[in-house]
């Protein structure tokens, strides 16, 4: 039990490995063992939820061995209240997917169980990493599989559409790299040995412009995946290209690590930068907010107008993020699942729809719910949740970010209050255009009802809607403790980050910087400076 | 004695005499011998700071540069000579298959 | 001469005999097939790896590295460099082994050729003297430019190699013209004399445009921006197995005189010259990998993506730091095995002499060789330095040493131009995968397997287990290191 969270991870690795010995026309011996070997994954993370407990803030169930000593990478994984909801969330997302499209996929099967399970793997392993250089490897490890779902099993456009997705990613993680290695040389200097592990980041203490920059370097990094608005427009290519069980996964945890990004390295690593640009972030996000939703109302394909959902959505978890206080950042999590929960539903079902009559537009549709009354519910459900119903999940972190906010930032929360106006107004006329009325084409007299898989993989999302809706104190007693120490970090950094600068200043103006040349820099060395180099041995 | 100045200039100006050659020329065998003289060059660079230094370092030098360039001379004139199998030419203009 | 001396240059000798015999075994009339000079280079080669390790397990007991009056360095960095350099020679063998047998040149005086510019570059690899480095240099390049025009009879090659050649000797002459200003400020040739007498010069005309001169000539070699022209038209001329020689051995070397002259001879003139190699790197970063971007040749495509990659190791070099220099050794490490399981592939698609090369020949190649079509993806990975490839482990100590160097403008152009070389591999990616077109041919041999498989594992195992290189690479750059440190705190 002391290494469960390497079990998560690697579960769905060896799953894979399994799977690529496997004869390619074993198609139900391939898609079960996909099937199971997420829901064992499902399963281990469960338990995981049972053992946390609720009242430490820190990382839980903490594996750490050595890895690159050279450098002092550590391959470390853990769990606090923040990742562990995000984890839960992969995990159980992943079996959707695997239901869902179980006779959707006739072009490679055994590659597409392949692809989503690696996914799983890497995007777990981006949650859990405590070491920040393996929160990178896995990061970056979500790229390729993700680009392949979307380029193979894509629609008409995928080939333009995944590259796309793939460079947008690129770009940003590439910079952030940048900052991580710059981050590992102020930590050389600050401790004298190469240390990666985010614990201890969190001790460091930066100047104002340096933070800047790297603030800058992560954030742009995020701002692609989350996506925040001006960086948003692979989003909406990469969700009508993607196949269905890309999009539930691309929407549903991909852009959450984006939010997650923000909340583990930008604000508690750079305190002093994130106050300060807050606000721009928050225009960034209010924009965001509202723009995804005006968007959306005049989409006239279903899928493209989930996808700009999920920007406005996506702009209150940031908005929630920014807000810098514990109600608003806990909304802003509770949120990151429930946009997940909805959005993935939302797709999935776009999807039952797009298998059953080939199409995507309004249109094309009127009058479903007399042929389709389950589908109906089913969708109704979830556009209620996405909407903010009270008593359904939506409600609940929207309430809490916008409540939190407030505080701080009235004028932003007002209109981006707006924006679950608008959201409700563009949903609820997708219901009414897509299943009430008159049915206006003959097709649509004879679609046949959402079957046992497609149900099976709805169910288990239509519970949890219920149950944050009704119990949402589930979640925030464990995620709690982890976001009260996230913003002593944030407060006291900040607090700290300016005592420091100015001692900083005056320090470094009476000593010769350890940063400069390279190892043999003119001049004499401190002493004691010389011989150990970052990366150098110990 | 002539100073090491003189010599340096002089071979100075045969290296950029080279270095026009090879820019301005078009004919193979041209072409090469610019470079020959680019390299003769710099021997005589060589014998002239080996000259001044009273060492040996320099002429040993020399000799090997002499060698290699006899060396160059055999590769180099075998490739035109291919060369010119294909194309009856040995313009390096004419030799335009691929983009340069 | 004593035998010491012999032991330090035993490798070179066992191979400059072996390859001798190569060359004139069927003029002596010896009556063997042309099938059995791969055997007889490869077991050359093996012996010559053999004793590498021999002599430098020897090496390590005398008092001194370096023996032939200062000449010739058997450190760890030569060592590391030789091992490197033989072992691609080897992969370049068996690449070549199908490739030769369906065009009916002389096998014997083609691997005997290899031999040859082997021994040049285990010369470039030893030398700590500008003359043992010139002869190795111009010994690889003239055996190069025959190699690139070894198929006389296909037109393409024979011009490739008149360009070759004809850049490449001006590009030594103006070398040569360097090395000889550099020897008449500082009346010598021995880098580590240089590098004393250069501690004391403040600054000087002559000594800084030999300097220029010199980096001229190493970035013809290395084909940087601008001295890139020839690497196209010579890569896409050259026969395949060649361009991956050039692309890989060939410019490993010139990589390794460029750090061992920077780093011991010259690192302490007080010219910034990093400045300039700092251009030289960006703009061989920006041009190379954009001119990729339009190329439907893979092997325009790859010599572009080469030019880029002279741009990325010229961090490492001009940074200066133990960081750059072990980034420069692992570096090139994980360049050449990554570039040679691309040519690997490339030449699994190979149906006549030049087939295989356009990037839409690569269409569904994932129906035909799933297992190389993901082995590619990893390769092309790797090029980009994306994790868990080895590539990452390179990229990462080169942006760390020019970032601690100050030159961080510079990584941030090293980064976004990774970005942009990750578009133009994929469009291989795109065309294996994702494409439905036709159905790639391929002609998969048990050689071209090995020299893919070994690539593969090297560049997975080294990207997810990178400790055990690191440490190679520190350990076999530990001796230029300690060299440019203990010179510049004694030259002060």
């Amino acid at each position: 039990m002391n290494n469960i969270l390497s079990w998560i991870v690697w579960l769905p690795i060896a799953a894979a490995v399994i799977l690529a010995f496997f004869p390619r026309n074993a198609v139900t011996a391939i898609k079960s063992l996909g099937l199971g070997a997420s829901i064992v994954t499902f399963g281990l993370s469960f338990v995981v939820v049972q053992l946390f407990q609720d009242s430490v803030a820190t990382f839980q169930f903490v594996e750490s061995h050595t890895w690159i000593p050279q450098w002092g990478i550590r391959y470390a994984l853990g769990v606090d209240g923040i990742a562990i909801w995000l984890v839960m969330l992969t995990t159980l997302l992943t079996p959707v997917v695997f239901l869902s499209s179980w006779n959707a996929i006739h072009k490679h099967p055994k590659e597409y169980v392949i692809a989503f399970l690696i996914m799983e793997a890497a995007m777990i392993g981006v949650f859990m990493a405590t070491d920040i250089l393996v929160f990178y490897v896995f990061f970056e490890l979500t790229l390729l599989p993700m680009y392949l779902v979307i380029g193979v099993w894509g629609g008409a456009n995928r080939i333009y559409a995944a590259i796309k997705f793939f460079l947008f990613t690129i770009s940003g993680s590439l910079l952030m790299l940048l900052g991580i290695i710059y981050l590992a040389f102020l930590q050389y200097h600050d401790v004298g040995r190469p240390d990666f592990s985010i614990a201890h980041l969190y001790g460091l203490s930066i100047p104002m412009h340096t933070q800047a920059i790297l603030f800058a370097a992560f954030a742009l990094a995020f701002a692609i995946k989350v996506p925040l608005f001006p960086l948003h427009t692979w989003l909406p290519d990469a969700h009508v290209e993607a196949p269905t069980g890309g999009s539930i996964i691309l929407a549903g945890v991909m852009l959450k690590m984006g939010t997650y990004g923000f909340l583990r390295f930008c604000l508690p690593l750079f305190p002093d930068a994130t106050a300060k640009y807050a606000k721009l972030m928050i225009i960034l996000a209010v924009i965001g907010v509202i723009y995804g939703a005006l968007v959306s109302w005049v989409q006239p394909d279903m899928k493209k107008l989930v996808a700009y959902s999920s920007v406005s959505h996506l702009g209150f978890c940031v908005l929630g993020i920014f807000a810098l206080n514990q109600t608003a950042i806990e909304g802003s999590i509770l949120q990151m699942v429930n946009h997940g929960l909805s959005t993935g539903a939302l797709f999935l079902l776009v999807g039952v729809i797009y298998e059953r009559r080939h199409t995507r537009m309004l249109a094309d549709y009127g009058g479903l719910a007399a042929t389709m009354p389950l589908y109906a519910t089913f969708f109704v459900i979830t556009v209620l949740s996405s909407v903010g119903l009270p008593g359904l999940n939506g409600f609940v972190g929207e309430f809490l970010i916008l409540a939190g906010s407030f505080k701080t930032h009235p004028t932003a929360t007002i209109i981006a209050a707006a924006g679950v106006v608008l959201a409700a107004i563009y949903l609820l006329w997708l219901v009414q255009r897509v299943f009430f009325g008159p049915v206006t084409k003959e097709e649509n007299r004879s679609v046949p009802e959402i079957a046992w898989n497609e149900v099976a993989a709805m169910v288990p999302l239509v519970v949890l809607m219920v149950w944050i809706g009704v119990h949402p104190n589930t979640f925030l007693r464990k995620m709690s403790p982890s976001v009260q120490k996230l913003m002593t970090t944030v407060q006291k950094g900040g607090q700290r980050g300016q005592v420091m600068v100015a001692g900083a200043l005056t320090r470094r103006s009476a000593a010769p910087s350890p940063r400069g040349r390279g190892i043999w820099q003119r001049g004499p060395l401190p002493s004691g400076e010389g011989g150990r180099r970052p990366g150098e041995g110990r | 004695m002539i100073p090491t100045q003189w010599f340096l200039i002089l071979s100075a100006i045969l290296f950029a005499i080279g270095v026009c050659g090879v820019l301005t020329r078009k004919n193979g065998i041209t072409i090469f011998m610019a470079i020959e003289l680019m390299v003769n060059a710099v021997n005589l660079t060589f014998l002239a700071y080996a000259r001044q230094f009273h060492q040996l370092h320099g002429l040993i030098f020399v000799f090997f540069v002499m060698a290699i360039a006899a060396a160059e001379a055999a590769v180099g004139l075998a490739i035109f000579i291919s060369l010119f199998h294909h194309r009856e030419t040995i313009d390096v203009d004419e030799a335009n298959l691929m983009r340069w | 001469m004593t035998w010491n001396d012999v032991v330090f240059m035993l490798p070179e000798i066992i191979l400059s005999i072996g390859a001798s015999l190569l060359l004139i075994a069927p003029v002596i009339g010896w009556r063997l097939k042309e099938a059995s000079a791969k055997w007889a280079i490869l077991i050359l080669l093996a012996i010559t790896a053999l004793s590498v390790v021999i002599c430098s397990n020897v090496v390590e007991g005398l008092p001194q590295t370096v023996s032939y009056s200062a000449m010739f360095a058997l450190d760890g960095f030569a060592i590391f460099f030789k091992l490197l350099f033989i072992t691609a020679i080897a992969m370049i063998v068996l690449l070549s082994d199908d490739f030769l047998r369906e065009s009916r040149y002389s096998a014997w005086e083609y691997y005997s050729l290899l031999g040859f510019a082997l021994i040049g570059m285990m010369f470039m690899a030893s030398g700590v003297h500008l003359a043992s480095i010139y002869i190795g240099l111009e010994l690889m390049s003239l055996s190069s430019y025959i190699l690139t025009g070894f198929f006389k009879n296909e037109q393409k090659s024979t011009e490739a190699a008149m360009k070759y050649f004809v850049l490449g000797t001006v590009s030594s002459g103006i070398l040569l013209y360097g090395i000889s200003l550099i020897y008449g400020v500082t009346g010598s040739l021995n880098l580590l004399t240089i590098a004393k007498a250069m501690s004391t010069i403040i600054t000087n005309d002559a000594l800084m445009f030999g300097i220029m001169l010199l980096g001229a000539g190493l970035c013809f070699k290395i084909a940087a921006v601008p001295f890139h022209v020839w690497t196209p038209d010579v890569y896409e001329g050259a026969p395949t197995p060649i361009a991956a020689f050039l692309s890989t051995a060939s410019k490993g070397a010139a990589v390794a005189i460029f750090a061992r002259i920077f780093y011991v001879g010259l690192h302490d003139f007080q010219l910034d010259w990093s400045n300039i190699l700092a251009t030289i790197s960006a703009l061989s970063m920006i041009l190379g990998n954009l001119a990729a971007l339009t190329q439907d040749n893979v092997k325009r495509m790859l010599a572009y993506s080469s030019i880029g990659h002279a741009g990325y190791v010229l961090l490492g070099i001009l940074s200066l730091n133990a960081m750059g220099l072990r980034g420069v050794l692992i570096y090139t490490l994980v360049y050449v095995f990554a570039n040679l399981g691309i040519w690997a592939t490339v030449l699994m698609l190979r149906r006549h002499e030049y087939a295989g090369e356009r990037v839409d020949d690569f269409e569904g190649l994932h129906k035909r060789a799933p297992f190389w079509a993901f082995a590619m993806i990893i390769f092309l990975l790797s090029l980009g330095g994306i994790p868990p490839t080895a590539g990452f482990i390179g990229k990462y100590f080169l942006f760390a040493a020019a970032i601690q160097s100050g030159f961080g403008w510079l990584a941030i152009i090293a980064v976004l131009m990774s970005a942009v070389s990750m578009f133009f591999y994929f469009r291989i990616v795109v065309a294996m995968y994702l494409r439905e077109g036709r159905e790639a041919e391929v002609a998969i041999t048990p050689a071209l397997k090995l020299v893919a498989g070994v690539c593969l594992a090297v560049t997975l195992i080294f990207g997810i287990l990178p400790a055990p290189l690191i440490n190679q690479a520190t350990e076999s750059s530990s001796w230029v290191a300690a060299r440019a440190a203990i010179l510049t705190h004694a030259g002060r």
